[in-house]
């Protein structure tokens, strides 16, 4: 029946490829259609909170600690509601991680707060006896780079349309709406901090590594 | 040779023994076969590089299971799958649900002792990052919970103030009182009010009752808070105080202590932990 396809290696790839992408089609389609879509609630980052998710990535955080809670018992009793993919829309890239060595990070702002962080984050076994994570002080020094959170904000809103400046949505604004914005954000976390050396910072206006990862880590909910 | 008494190593044993033994035969056949078959029958003329193709009809089992192979994947692909996938979600609400109604009814009635227990399992994953593992809030980081709640410390409040869980009233000033009549309005509330038993100073009590007005304007006559405005006192060293502190966080001088309004504990294990770092202080 199908001899003619055998002698016409074309159009058999052709065969092969429409039943394939009928399975893609199946499986694939409905979860970009409806799951893959921002779950109600969601907003995309602010670019404080952006230059934060840059530290992130920039210091590998992604290495040990996950972004994913799995639908399992154990999972959602330690860290809470297991992950959605309408959770990761705006997550460019996403930093879902493939290992935990640490624990998972995708609702820490539920269970972990600014002091908690800062502590942590400048010398981890003062808090946690034992724990192998690595100290960051080098983030209470850096000044987090804010201009390029704030491009990489602009390019999403123009390129995909990510909702900023939306109504109940993050302003983004022009760069300097932008840099008041992010100075007015970071307030509450500098004065949750007990570093001297960065209430001096920002008194400058400068705002540190450690703020911006702060105000990230207490976003992922 | 113990090994062979289980059954599984012997049957594995017996299955391997018959796989070769087959292989042998079956390849024996098939090696002679090749040494003295002639091939024979009709070519379809297809010819590639030299290999042709005899004209097999399908062998008739084939033919039907392919076929019904093709029909199971048409249904499977245009309603099997689409119309009632697996859902691991699905069945992670089952089995969580299915749990936690388990859960409930075994330990609704669990007394202090179980509670206890259960409350150190909860202390050590959800409450120790912060409070230390021994409860005693790591050189200040967090509340000292192994001298919290102690007629020592309703003195601290009452001297120092307190502020940070969100009620209506808004912060409890510090200076309220000296710290000689705290002490008084401390074993006062100890024995009449939260009722956690003998006061160190029983002289004091008769003294703090009288002193009991600066408290009632906010915390009402009877210490119960007035429906909400500030804590209910009559709870203060019972578990559920820590209950309410665990639903409400605390932003408070010391630091900042997240709710744990997000479903990760039960009521239940509220109430144990609350037990638990009760029982620190003893
Ligand atoms: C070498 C692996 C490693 C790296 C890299 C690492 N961590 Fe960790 N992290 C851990 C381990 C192990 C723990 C658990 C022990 C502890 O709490 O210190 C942890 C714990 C944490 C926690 C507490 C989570 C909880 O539920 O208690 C936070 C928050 C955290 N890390 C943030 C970060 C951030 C932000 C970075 C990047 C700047 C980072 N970690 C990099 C290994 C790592
Ligand atoms: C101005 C109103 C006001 C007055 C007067 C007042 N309180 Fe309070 N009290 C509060 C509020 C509000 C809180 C809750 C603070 C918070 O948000 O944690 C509180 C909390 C407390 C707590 C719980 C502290 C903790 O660790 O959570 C105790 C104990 C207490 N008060 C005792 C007293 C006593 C004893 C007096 C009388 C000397 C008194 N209060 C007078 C408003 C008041
Ligand atoms: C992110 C860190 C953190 C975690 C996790 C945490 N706490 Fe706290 N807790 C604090 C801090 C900080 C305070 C001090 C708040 C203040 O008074 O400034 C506190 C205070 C308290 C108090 C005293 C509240 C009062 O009214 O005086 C209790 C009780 C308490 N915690 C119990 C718990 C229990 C039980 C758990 C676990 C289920 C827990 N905490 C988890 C940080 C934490």
């Amino acid at each position: 029946m199908f001899h003619w396809l055998e002698k016409n290696p074309f159009f058999f790839a052709v065969g092969v490829f429409v039943v394939i992408a009928y399975a893609g089609i199946v499986e694939i389609l409905p979860d970009f259609a409806e799951r893959a879509r921002p779950v109600e609630g969601r907003k995309p980052y602010t670019v404080l909170q952006l230059a934060g998710r840059d530290v992130y990535i920039k210091d590998s955080c992604n290495a040990c600690h996950s972004q994913l809670i799995r639908p399992f018992k154990s999972e959602t009793d330690r860290y809470g509601m297991y992950s959605l993919s309408g959770e990761f829309a705006y997550d460019r890239p996403f930093l879902w991680g493939s290992k935990r060595t640490g624990p998972d990070l995708m609702r820490v702002g539920n269970y972990r707060t600014t002091d908690w962080h800062e502590n942590h984050m400048l010398d981890p076994t003062s808090i946690v006896p034992g724990s192998i994570m690595p100290a960051y002080k080098h983030m209470f020094n850096n000044v987090a780079d804010i201009e390029t959170a704030y491009a990489e904000a602009y390019t999403v809103k123009k390129v995909f349309n990510v909702p900023y400046d939306q109504p109940d949505m993050p302003k983004l604004g022009t760069w300097d709406e932008a840099q008041k914005a992010v100075l007015e954000e970071a307030k509450p976390i500098v004065e949750a901090m007990k570093s001297q050396e960065v209430k001096e910072a920002y008194a400058r206006g400068e705002i540190k590594e450690i703020v911006a990862i702060i105000a990230y880590l207490n976003s992922l909910k | 040779m113990n090994w062979l008494s289980d059954n599984v190593n012997l049957l594995s044993l017996i299955g391997a023994a018959a796989i070769i033994i087959i292989t042998g035969f079956v390849a024996g056949k098939y090696i002679k076969q090749m040494k003295t078959d002639k091939s024979t029958g009709e070519l379809t003329g297809d010819d590639w590089d030299g290999i042709g193709e005899y004209k097999n009809p399908l062998p008739m089992g084939w033919a039907i299971m392919f076929l019904l192979t093709t029909i199971w994947a048409i249904w499977y692909f245009l309603a099997g799958y689409p119309l009632n996938a697996y859902s691991q979600i699905g069945e992670y609400n089952e089995e969580v649900q299915a749990y936690n109604d388990r859960f409930e009814s075994k330990w609704s009635n669990a007394d202090k002792e179980t509670l206890k227990q259960m409350g150190k399992g909860v202390f050590f994953v959800q409450c120790a990052p912060c409070h230390g593992i021994t409860g005693d809030g790591i050189n200040g980081k967090a509340q000292d919970l192994t001298a919290w709640a102690t007629e020592d410390f309703i003195v601290h409040t009452i001297v120092n103030g307190t502020k940070g869980s969100n009620y209506p009233l808004g912060e409890m000033p510090a200076g309220l009182l000296d710290e000689e009549s705290a002490k008084a309005v401390a074993a006062y509330m100890v024995e009449k009010i939260s009722k956690t038993g003998q006061s160190k100073n029983p002289d004091l009590v008769a003294t703090g009752e009288a002193l009991w007005a600066t408290c009632s304007a906010c915390h009402g006559e009877d210490g119960k808070g007035m429906e909400g405005s500030a804590p209910d006192l009559t709870t203060y060293g019972h578990a559920e105080f820590v209950v309410e502190v665990l639903n409400r966080g605390k932003v408070g001088v010391i630091g900042n202590m997240p709710a744990f309004n997000d479903g990760r504990l039960t009521g239940i294990q509220k109430q144990a932990v609350g037990e638990y770092i009760l029982s620190l202080t003893e």
